[in-house]
């Protein structure tokens, strides 16, 4: 049932550039895929694995970046590029995930966002690296099989495919006694390893899988963008991928897919000035934490359970 | 370049000063964790709304000082007041990312609330003392830093003095220390978290009224200021108020001391690089969290 509606949703997803021929709304469905992606590998380190990571942030900077670098600086493909993006923040969570996951959660939180932070000092200061502030223009369009994905509409196909790729791989790693692990790790972790089991192993591989994810997400995301500078790394994209976490429910991992959809195109629907959409922003956030702090996902599960224990009565 | 003594000397100062400045908004986050267990992401802002304050009040007290210094005081006490009834009071202990998220939206929405309001251009303020200031051999100061730094160091004795000796603070480290037994005493976590949010504006509102005049005001000054705090209350050790004032200082020697040498990018990166450094040492920070201990 559920694999039924993954999959019509999915190829009903891939008709969009058939059902329009607007540039636009064709943008909005790229963004739409890719900050889903991003949600979902955030959706895994917060919402299944209880770590309240702000260094996706970092992470999408440094799979933008290293995309980019490796096409422009380096010479690379775009395929490669996104293959870098993914390897290095993977090897760069592994880094910097081990010191933090040591230390309390209080003190996890606020380092993953000075990480993030850091990147964000590095992409505007390391000048003769990423070109500072004026950033990195005019980046090449994808070619594979002598076709060059040079339109909107061609672009869609790869960032669909992205989306499908990674979508499935995470449903399968969430689904999995992994996952199961995860949950049970956030729950209560005392209990956890009097199970002999060793959390520390697997909140590294959540972490680090989450960063590849993520990293290869902003990857795509730069080549969509056809420029890339030190916005990039605007704490927007942080609070962006939070919200469609919370909104979504946290751990529910079609919730998260859902909302990502929905409130991907809700900023183009809220298109009346940068500050007052921000603000919306802020008040769904507090009012969501105080009405719903599971999320639509946790809402419709409570309602559904107050529903059965009313027909037992 | 040859490192002269008066270059060197000057840049200690100016170091202190900027330590001082941090120290405030540090020893807020890190009273506000140790009687709530919960990080203040909107306190950046209480700084930004602090420097607003005294922008648009020096104009009407006719540039005076000190006047203008009381008045941003007593807004932010306010700002802090409504934020705990309206917000915080609903959250339960032990709700660490809850506040987070909580406090990280109402960030959002004061940024650009004062955006919309007020433009994101940056503002000058103009007080009494001017650039006036006073030179002793070649090293200059001038008065409104002068002030900012003494402000900060009457500050911190008062707080030393109201943790240590009155009702109120002692509150305040009761159920810092152990929740359940200042509860068996009759300590009310509620008024007791109340106030320490107070005070805790109040400190911010502080040194934002008294940065106010030194740099540009801008709705995204406080952000940038809080995660520098952020990184200072781990490095002291999470709730503990005396590690917060060490590190904030010594940060501030160390970035005025990379600022004379190297150029920007280090001066603005070392708070971070030093954290995952003691972070890599020791996981608690540097002084261990033992309560609330003041002195």
């Amino acid at each position: 049932m559920k694999f039924a509606a993954a999959f019509l949703g999915a190829l009903a997803f891939a008709a969009l550039p058939f059902l329009t021929s607007s540039n636009y709304i064709i943008g909005v469905g790229i963004s739409a895929l890719i900050f889903t992606v991003a949600a979902a590998a955030l959706n895994l380190v917060y919402g299944f694995t209880g770590l309240l990571s702000f260094a996706q942030l970092g992470f999408w900077g440094i799979g933008g970046y290293a995309a980019a670098l490796t096409v422009v600086t380096f010479g690379g493909s775009f395929w490669e590029g996104v293959l870098w993006a993914a390897l290095l923040n993977g090897a760069i969570a592994l880094v910097v995930g081990y010191p933090t996951l040591r230390t309390n959660r209080h003190a996890f939180v606020i380092s993953t966002l000075t990480f993030a932070l850091l990147v964000t000092l590095i992409a505007r200061d390391w000048v003769s690296l990423t070109r500072g502030p004026l950033g990195i223009p005019n980046l090449p369009s994808p070619e594979a099989f002598g076709q060059r994905f040079d339109t909107p509409a061609k672009f869609y196909w790869i960032a669909w495919a992205f989306a499908v790729a990674t979508i499935a791989f995470l449903y399968a790693l969430c689904s999995s006694r992994i996952g199961r692990t995860l949950v049970a790790i956030k729950q209560n972790e005392p209990l956890t390893r009097a199970q002999g089991i060793s959390p520390m192993p697997y909140k590294l591989a959540a972490f680090a899988i989450g960063a590849a994810i993520t990293g290869a997400a902003g990857g795509v995301y730069c080549f969509e963008l056809r420029i890339i500078d030190p916005t990039f790394l605007d704490f927007y994209y942080m609070q962006t991928f939070l919200i469609i976490v919370i909104i979504g429910g946290t751990g529910s991992f079609w919730g998260v897919i859902a909302a990502g959809i929905a409130l991907s195109a809700l900023p183009e629907v809220l298109r009346f000035s940068e500050d007052l959409r921000m603000i919306i922003y802020g008040v769904i956030l507090v009012a969501a934490m105080f009405v719903m702090p599971s999320g639509v996902a946790g809402w419709l599960r409570e309602r559904r359970l107050a529903a059965m224990r009313e027909a037992l009565r | 370049m040859t490192i002269d003594a008066a270059y060197l000397l000057q840049l200690t100062l100016n170091g202190i000063a900027l330590g001082l400045l941090y120290a405030l908004i540090a020893v807020g986050l890190s009273l506000i964790f140790g009687v709530m267990e919960i990080i203040n992401f909107a306190h950046g802002e209480l700084l930004m709304l602090g420097a607003f304050a005294m922008t648009f009040a020096l104009p009407v007290v006719g540039l005076l000082y000190w006047p203008a210094l009381a008045a941003a005081l007593l807004a932010t006490m306010l700002a802090g007041l409504v934020i705990y009834e309206i917000l915080l009071v609903r959250l339960r202990p032990d709700e660490f990312e809850r506040s987070i998220l909580i406090t990280l939206g109402l960030s959002i929405i004061l940024i650009h609330t004062v955006q919309y309001l007020f433009t994101a251009t940056p503002r000058m303020v103009d007080t009494q003392y001017g650039f006036d200031g006073i030179a002793i051999g070649t090293i200059r100061l001038t008065w409104t830093r002068l002030i900012g730094a003494g402000a900060a160091i009457v500050a911190f004795a008062g707080l030393y003095l109201t943790l240590r000796f009155t009702q109120f603070g002692r509150a305040m480290r009761a159920i810092a220390q152990n929740r359940e037994a200042a509860l068996m005493v009759g300590i009310r976590p509620r008024t007791v978290a109340r106030n320490a949010m107070i005070l805790a504006a109040g400190l911010c509102g502080l040194a934002g009224s008294a940065l106010a005049p030194i740099q540009l005001v801008t709705p995204y000054m406080g952000q940038f200021l809080i995660f520098k705090a952020f990184a200072l209350v781990i490095i002291g050790g999470l709730g503990n108020i005396p590690g917060a004032v060490v590190a904030a200082v010594a940060l501030g020697l160390v970035e005025s001391w990379i600022g004379g040498f190297f150029t920007a990018a280090w001066q603005e990166g070392a708070v971070f690089v030093i954290m995952i450094v003691v972070l890599m040492m020791r996981p608690d920070g540097l002084f261990k969290r033992g309560g609330m201990r003041v002195g």
